[in-house]
Formats: structure tokens, C-alpha cells, sequence
């Protein structure tokens, strides 16, 4: 399941304003204290709403399971480069068909076990056999071999970039595929709720559905350590009113807010007790058109109709604009392509192709969206009055995720919605997934919401991972066709690019945004220091 | 009395089921996949279809309907799609906040307007009366969101003399953590010698229950100031009055209790009332009761869990009224005959 980061309900523009007005003097609500054992982290949206399993989870999860999971590699979005972690280093030969990873010596998994080669091949196939979450990015692997039991040497059907692909946000996990017992069901044990992972923090208490729904303790034996100062508890903290979360992070009750609506975002700063922080991210919000149901020149008139400059104004600081379906830091990404601007004009002469538009017959269109996120919200009401303007009725409704993403997935049809709002990231520093999972095609549809299908992008996507390894620039080229395809044809389109706002305390150090991982914070990395 | 009640509670069971009835036609006109839901994000369009047919939607509407009814007497109020627990059990475990949190309010509701309705009928037209009025009319005309956002601003926030939000502080989950007995915190906590959870939930709760109870306590003041007033001239009264009592006497003691008959039937249908009013005010202070469980429920389009707690919400009206008419029957007979 790859969702949203859902931005809470805001209570209206005068509540923003006032807490804009009122909030800047606030500073002394944070009184001195000494540095915290405890890490609170404010998410809006449940966080293990896709199960426990590090196999198949595909969702808000991210941000807990890094914290109790690791994987081989993981990609450093300042560098550039892909870094140690399970893997202490790593080498590919036969043209990138095999790739050796050295294990890291003395890492035990959470249930006490030595992580060898042999129990991450396990997990490895184990993940690949599932094939749920983002498993797709071992696709290319044929066979895994364990010549000791610190060694991983995979043999792969096609070049693929392995160390890339190891580094994944889902599914490239390693745990102990034994955690359960001889015998024992491994998915039904991790529901349990447990975990089996190598990470610096263990499942303590999960109170599913409740305001404090998580909370992670520190585990002893962890590899790297626990000399110096850490956090020895993460609690997740569900809450899902932005206001209240701003009181909360003013009072102290909770250290960093994953994202806030922007006005109330823009209130914290020069408050000497929180530092805010802005970056571009690699996740866009897309707009799924309905191939099936709406014609070529009906989802070119749509793109046409709405007004970009509008929403990026409206959500003031949030987003900036896309160019393509490719954010910026990510291979394929390109400034030059064509996209869809504000052209009512051009809009109302497409739709008069097709038989619709001002004073022809009424276009009736539905929209689904994710409730509780205020920025999409906004999107759809913009959307809405952008498209009345040329008689087309756009009817909005906002739905829990997994009932807006199992509605239009239904294998009715006539449940399915014209238009599908959701945000999108990359399961790793590549953007093949927004080419294999929203573009090729799919029977039945999993993530293709637009129920596009089109040979010629399919063998493209199918030939794109391998060229990734083999020739990067070649990557690029391939990732830009596919672009103009899409341009072309409509299907999906990249409304705009989020802007991360975070919030945090000021009482510790070691924070780091990586687009890679969406809104994770390695609280193993951070340093409380109780200011 | 008995021909009396008998017939309150045939009433009462045709609202009820007139609103299981009305809710079930409009939870399943709105378009959605409740067994897609249920089958989960990685489920094959047979786990799909078992899934139908083990919530029983592939039946006709007409026979889950009547299937409703008959669980609902058995006490299987069916299977919330995104929880995946019996529904009866959810409302178990969020009601309680709620009806904790509300009775709170109404207990501050009738200590605040008791006084001020009797003090505001006393003197009518002096300036006591006019502030109280003024105050009345805009606890129950002010936003409750607005209220709730104010109070938590100035008094969690600026003066830190209140948590900002939540049930209890986090940091007792380490060293005080609470046991769930009946599922009402402030009962549980003291039942189990958890004193320093008991006052935090006593902290945390007061917040939401003065923004809760400005509504009922505007209401009852005035209601209780109209109906001193009316009762004050008439002759049993004057009576009263001409046999020496106090004024204190006169208005607390005998004005006060004809007008408590219609003050028991407005706290019971605000008790209902600020139950469903509570929803936004435990979205600011992050309450774990009803509002959350619902919003997540009608945005799931889970049909069972919307019913559940429509159902939930109804029969507390129900309840709640028919409480009052057979306290007022009893107390007075010629209700009975009416």
C-alpha cells in the first residue's frame, strides 16, 4: 500500500490565523528540562495500518519499521551514494547479473538469534516469494548463494543496481524468518503484534486505533551500540488536528510533527524552542485519470482545466511545481519536458471535441481522496470550481485511504472513480516506481488507479530496470520517453511536488531529512541534549 | 403507571429501529467495497469474494437488514470493517471516554447553572441578571471548536496550568500505566490505587468538559431563570412566602422544584445531544472516545460500525428520555394521563 501522509484537518483558516497571531510569543512554553529518554514523534494517520509483516508492509508504517528493521545498504540522499548498514561492503560483476554483499559480524536479530547469510537469504526469498509491498525491486534476482555465513552473492536474470535496490524503503528488509518456531506461522506471530529485525528499537506496546498507538523501546544488544546519549523510547503519537498538534510541540508533549499545515507551520518559526525545517522531497500528489472511462482529449482537457499556480499559491509553501512525473535528485528527472499548465481555452476546445464543455452536455466526474489530509482537500475544491467553469461536475468525496484504494481497485467497475488523488515516493533512490506501478499495465489493478494499458510503455518499463545498471544516461533517456508518453496520453499527472515542513524541539541534534526514506527520523541517530 | 411505561417503550423501540432502518438504506447508497476493505491492500479477488460472503453482502439488502435486527436482539451488533472486531466490542472500549467525558460536563453543567438560574431569577433586570444572561447566551452560542481552541491556548498553552490534550500523560505508560477494568479511567485508576493516573485523568478531562458543558450550562440557566420566574408569582408560592420562609427558601427550595421537571428532561436530551457534540471537541484534545471511532468508520464506509454507533447514540436518547418521562410520571401523575 503506498498512501499519503495525510495532513490533519485543519479548522479553518481563522483557527491558522489566530494561532499564527497568538503563537509567535509562545516560547516560553517549553520549560528547561533535562534530556528526554523518550522520543515523541506526531504523525496524523495511523501508523501500522498495513500489518507487521516487514515482507508485505507497504504504507505510513515506514516510519516505525525503520526504526526495528534494517536493510543491507541504505541510500544517503547528501551524498548521493549508498552506505553501509547490514552490508559492510559490496561488489558487482558479469556486467551488474551478480552482486556479492560482506555482512556486518555480530548482529543479532530482536529474538536473540546471530544474523548469518543463510537467515538473510531466507528473509530475502521469503519477501520475494510474498511478492506484496515493493518486493518488485528483487525482481530481477534468480538465485542467492551462501558461500560462508557472512557472505550474500546473488545471481540475477538481468542487470539490475542490487546496492540501489538493497537500500529499498519496504521489502528489503532482513529479519528472522525463524521467529515464529519451528513450525510457526511467521505472518500471523509478527501481528501478534512482534518484530524480528536487527534495528536499535523493539516493538514495547501497540494500542491499535489509539492515541498513543505505538511505543518502540531500545534494544540492548543492538550492534551499534548505545554508548552516548539516545533516545531509549519512540512513542508514535496519533493525533489529528494540526492545531492541537502545534500545542502539543509548543508545550513540549511531543518533539517533531511530521507535517503541519503551513500556515500553522509558519507560526513556529522564530520560536526560540523549535526549529522548522524545509525541504524538497522526492513525493509527489498525483491525479490518476480514468483511461477506461474518460477519452484522450476528456483527461487533456481536465490537465488543461486546472489551475496549477492556484494550488501551489493556496498551499503556500507546501508544494512547488512538478515537471514530469520525476522529482528533482532522481535519475530521469528533467526541467525540459512538456507538461500540462493552466489553459481553460485549449480545455474547453477538447471537450468540444468530445462533445462537452459550456453550453454542450454536462460532464459528471467523481473524485476520491484521502480524508483527514487538508492539503488534498483543498486540491479537490480547487479542482472542483477549475472544472465547473467548463460544465463539468466534479463530485468529491474523501475516504479513509484503505476504503478509497479498495473502491477503486473493486472489480466493479462501476465503483471505480474518474479521478484518484494520492501521493507517491520511491521504494529506492530510482523512479521505476512510478513507472511500474502506476503506469504498466495491470489485471487486476493494484496501483494502476487510472486502468492504463499500453505495450509500448510496458516493454519499455520492462527494459528500463536493467539499463539503469548498465547505462545510467541511457536510464534517463528511457525515463524521459516514458515521460512524454505520459504527457501524451494523459493517465497521470504530477500536480505538484511536496514541500516537507517539519517541526521539531529544539532539545536534540542529529536530524537529517532523506527523501528516500518518506518522512522517517532514524531516532537511533538523533542526540537529546535537554535543552 | 404500568399502561404508561409499556407504551413509552413500544415508542422507543419503533425510533430505534426507525433509525437502524434509515441509517442501514443510506450506508449502503453511498458507493464503496466494505469486503474489499475487510480482505486488506494484498488480498486476490477470491479472498475478495470470500470476504463478501462471510459479511454476509452478498445477500439481498432486504436479508441483511433483517439479519441486523436479529442480531442486534442477540447482542451481535456484526463486524466493524476496519477494526475487525465485533462492533459491541468497540463501543465498549471507546464509549466509556465519551460518556465519561460528557457526564463530566454535565455534572459542571447543573453545579454552574443551577446557582446562576436561581441568582439571575432572584434579582431579575439587575446587573447580575443581565451578565448571567449575556454569559448564558454565549455559552451556548459560541463555537464549540472556537472555545475549545481558546481555552486550550490559554490555559495549556500560556499559562500551563492544564495538559494540552490527550487522555493522560504519556509518561505514566512507564511508570503508572492503567488497568482497564470497567473502561471508564476515572473509575478504573482509583479502583486499582493508580492515584497519579486518576489525577491526570482528572487534569486532561477538565479542559474538554468545561467546553463540553457551556452549551447545557447556558441552556439550564436560562431555562432554570424561566422557569423560577414563571412559578414565583403563583399562589402555592405566595403561600410559602406569606408563612415566613426565607427568600433563600422561597426560590431554592420551593420555586427550584417545580422546575425541575422540565430541567430533568433537558438535561437528558442535552446528555444525549453533547454526546454527538463531543466529536469535535475530543478531535482537539485528542479524546479516545466516539468522535475518532466514527470518523474513521463513516470515511471506511463501515456500514456496521456506522450502525453500531448510531445505533449506540439513539438508544442513549431513548434511554436517557424515557428515563425522565417515567421519573416525571411518577412524581407526577397527571403526566400519565396526558
Amino acid at each position: 500500500m503506498k498512501p499519503h501522509r495525510a495532513l490533519p484537518i485543519a479548522s479553518g483558516c481563522a483557527v491558522a490565523l489566530l494561532l499564527a497571531a497568538c503563537g509567535g510569543g509562545s516560547s516560553s512554553s517549553a520549560p528547561q528540562r533535562a534530556a528526554s529518554q523518550v522520543f515523541t514523534y506526531d504523525t496524523t494517520a495511523t501508523v501500522m495500518d498495513d500489518g507487521w509483516d516487514p515482507a508485505t508492509e507497504y504504507s505510513d508504517g515506514i516510519i516505525a519499521m525503520s526504526q526495528m528493521y534494517e536493510t543491507l545498504t541504505r541510500y544517503d540522499a547528501a551524498t548521493h551514494r549508498v552506505e553501509p548498514l547490514l552490508a559492510t561492503s559490496w561488489s558487482s560483476a558479469d556486467g551488474g547479473k551478480t552482486w556479492t554483499f560482506h555482512l556486518r559480524h555480530g548482529v543479532h536479530f530482536h529474538t536473540g538469534r546471530l544474523m548469518t547469510a543463510q537467515i538473510a537469504k531466507a528473509a530475502l526469498l521469503r519477501t520475494i516469494k510474498l511478492g506484496g509491498g515493493a518486493a518488485y525491486v528483487f525482481g530481477a534476482v534468480k538465485t542467492i548463494d551462501t558461500p560462508d555465513q557472512y557472505t550474500l552473492v546473488f545471481h540475477l536474470k538481468y542487470p539490475s543496481p542490487l546496492d540501489l535496490e538493497a537500500s529499498a524503503s519496504y521489502s528489503a528488509y532482513i529479519y528472522d524468518t525463524d521467529a515464529a518456531g519451528p513450525g510457526g506461522n511467521l505472518t500471523k506471530w509478527l501481528n501478534t503484534p512482534h518484530d524480528a529485525g536487527t534495528g536499535p528499537y523493539e516493538v514495547q506496546t501497540w494500542n491499535k486505533g489509539q492515541e498513543l498507538e505505538l511505543i518502540l523501546k531500545s534494544f540492548p544488544g543492538y550492534w551499534g551500540g548505545w554508548s552516548g546519549p539516545h533516545y531509549k523510547k519512540v512513542v508514535f503519537r496519533v493525533v489529528t488536528t494540526d492545531t492541537t498538534s502545534a500545542q502539543l510541540l509548543r508545550s513540549g508533549a511531543v518533539d517533531f510533527v511530521e507535517q503541519i499545515g503551513p500556515s500553522i507551520w509558519k507560526s513556529f518559526q522564530g520560536d526560540p524552542g523549535i526549529r522548522t525545517v524545509a525541504s524538497p522531497s522526492w513525493q509527489n500528489l498525483l491525479a490518476q485519470l480514468n483511461a477506461k472511462s474518460l477519452s484522450l482529449p476528456v483527461r487533456q482537457a481536465i490537465l488543461y482545466a486546472i489551475d496549477y499556480p492556484g494550488i501551489i499559491a493556496a498551499l503556500q509553501g507546501a508544494a512547488f511545481p512538478s515537471s514530469g512525473l520525476v522529482p528533482a535528485g532522481l535519475l530521469g528527472h528533467s526541467t525540459s519536458l512538456p507538461n500540462y499548465t493552466y489553459d481553460p481555452a485549449k480545455a474547453k476546445q477538447l471537450l468540444n471535441q468530445a462533445g462537452y464543455g459550456p453550453g454542450k452536455k454536462a460532464l459528471n466526474l467523481s473524485l476520491t481522496y484521502t480524508s483527514g489530509d487538508s492539503n488534498e482537500q483543498v486540491v479537490a475544491e480547487l479542482m472542483k470550481s477549475n472544472l465547473a467553469k467548463l460544465n463539468i461536475n466534479l463530485s468529491t468525496q474523501s475516504l479513509a485511504w484503505p476504503t478509497q484504494w479498495a473502491k477503486a481497485k473493486s472489480a466493479n467497475a462501476a465503483n471505480h472513480q474518474s479521478i484518484f488523488l494520492e501521493y507517491w515516493w520511491p521504494d529506492y533512490a530510482d523512479p521505476y516506481t512510478w513507472f511500474t506501478n502506476l503506469l504498466q499495465t495491470q489485471k487486476p489493478p493494484y496501483f494502476n488507479l487510472s486502468y492504463y494499458s499500453n505495450p509500448i510503455m510496458d516493454a519499455q518499463i520492462n527494459r528500463v530496470e536493467s539499463v539503469v545498471a548498465t547505462s545510467p544516461a541511457a536510464a534517463a533517456a528511457l525515463y524521459r520517453t516514458m515521460q512524454v508518453e505520459n504527457f501524451q496520453q494523459a493517465p497521470v499527472d504530477a500536480l505538484y511536488n511536496v514541500n516537507y515542513q517539519y517541526a521539531m524541539r529544539t532539545n536534540f541534534t542529529g536530524f537529517k531529512v532523506n527523501p528516500a526514506y518518506a518522512n522517517v527520523v532514524f531516532t537511533y541517530n538523533l542526540r537529546p541534549t535537554g535543552s | 403507571l404500568i399502561v404508561y411505561v409499556a407504551r413509552r417503550i413500544a415508542t422507543a423501540i419503533l425510533v430505534v429501529a426507525g433509525v437502524v432502518v434509515l441509517t442501514f438504506v443510506i450506508a449502503r447508497v453511498v458507493p464503496g467495497d466494505p469486503a474489499a476493505t475487510w480482505a486488506g491492500p494484498h488480498a486476490s479477488a477470491a479472498q475478495v469474494a470470500a470476504a463478501r460472503h462471510y459479511l454476509g453482502l452478498d445477500r439481498p439488502p432486504a436479508i441483511q437488514l433483517l439479519s441486523y435486527f436479529g442480531g442486534i436482539l442477540t447482542g451481535n451488533w456484526g463486524i466493524a470493517i476496519h477494526t475487525h472486531r465485533p462492533v459491541l466490542s468497540d463501543l465498549a472500549v471507546v464509549a466509556p471516554a465519551s460518556l465519561e467525558l460528557v457526564t463530566a460536563a454535565m455534572i459542571i453543567a447543573l453545579v454552574v447553572a443551577v446557582p446562576l438560574g436561581l441568582i439571575s431569577a432572584r434579582w431579575p433586570g439587575r446587573a447580575s441578571d443581565q451578565v448571567i444572561r449575556a454569559g448564558s447566551i454565549l455559552g451556548v452560542s459560541m463555537p464549540i471548536f472556537w472555545m475549545a481552541l481558546i481555552l486550550q491556548l490559554v490555559f495549556a498553552q500560556r499559562l500551563h496550568l492544564l495538559p494540552v490534550a490527550g487522555e493522560y500523560s504519556p509518561s505514566l505508560l512507564f511508570t503508572h500505566p492503567l488497568t482497564r477494568l470497567t473502561g471508564f479511567g476515572l473509575i478504573d485508576a482509583p479502583l486499582t490505587g493508580n492515584w497519579p493516573m486518576f489525577g491526570s485523568i482528572l487534569s486532561h478531562m477538565l479542559l474538554p468538559a468545561v467546553v463540553i458543558a457551556a452549551y447545557p450550562a447556558g441552556l439550564l440557566t436560562r431555562m432554570i431563570r424561566a422557569q423560577v420566574l414563571d412559578t414565583i408569582g403563583d399562589s402555592h408560592v405566595q403561600m410559602v412566602r406569606s408563612l415566613g420562609f426565607s427568600e433563600r427558601a422561597v426560590f431554592g427550595r420551593f420555586a427550584m422544584k417545580l422546575a425541575w421537571n422540565p430541567v430533568a428532561a433537558a438535561v437528558a436530551l442535552v446528555f444525549a445531544y453533547s454526546l454527538v457534540n463531543t466529536f469535535l471537541v475530543e478531535a482537539i484534545f485528542d479524546w479516545p472516545g466516539l468522535g475518532s471511532y466514527t470518523t474513521a468508520s463513516i470515511t471506511s464506509l463501515d456500514t456496521p460500525a456506522i450502525l453500531g454507533v448510531t445505533l449506540f447514540i439513539a438508544l442513549v436518547y431513548v434511554v436517557a428520555n424515557l428515563a425522565v418521562d417515567i421519573f416525571q410520571a411518577a412524581i407526577d401523575p397527571r403526566i400519565r394521563l396526558r
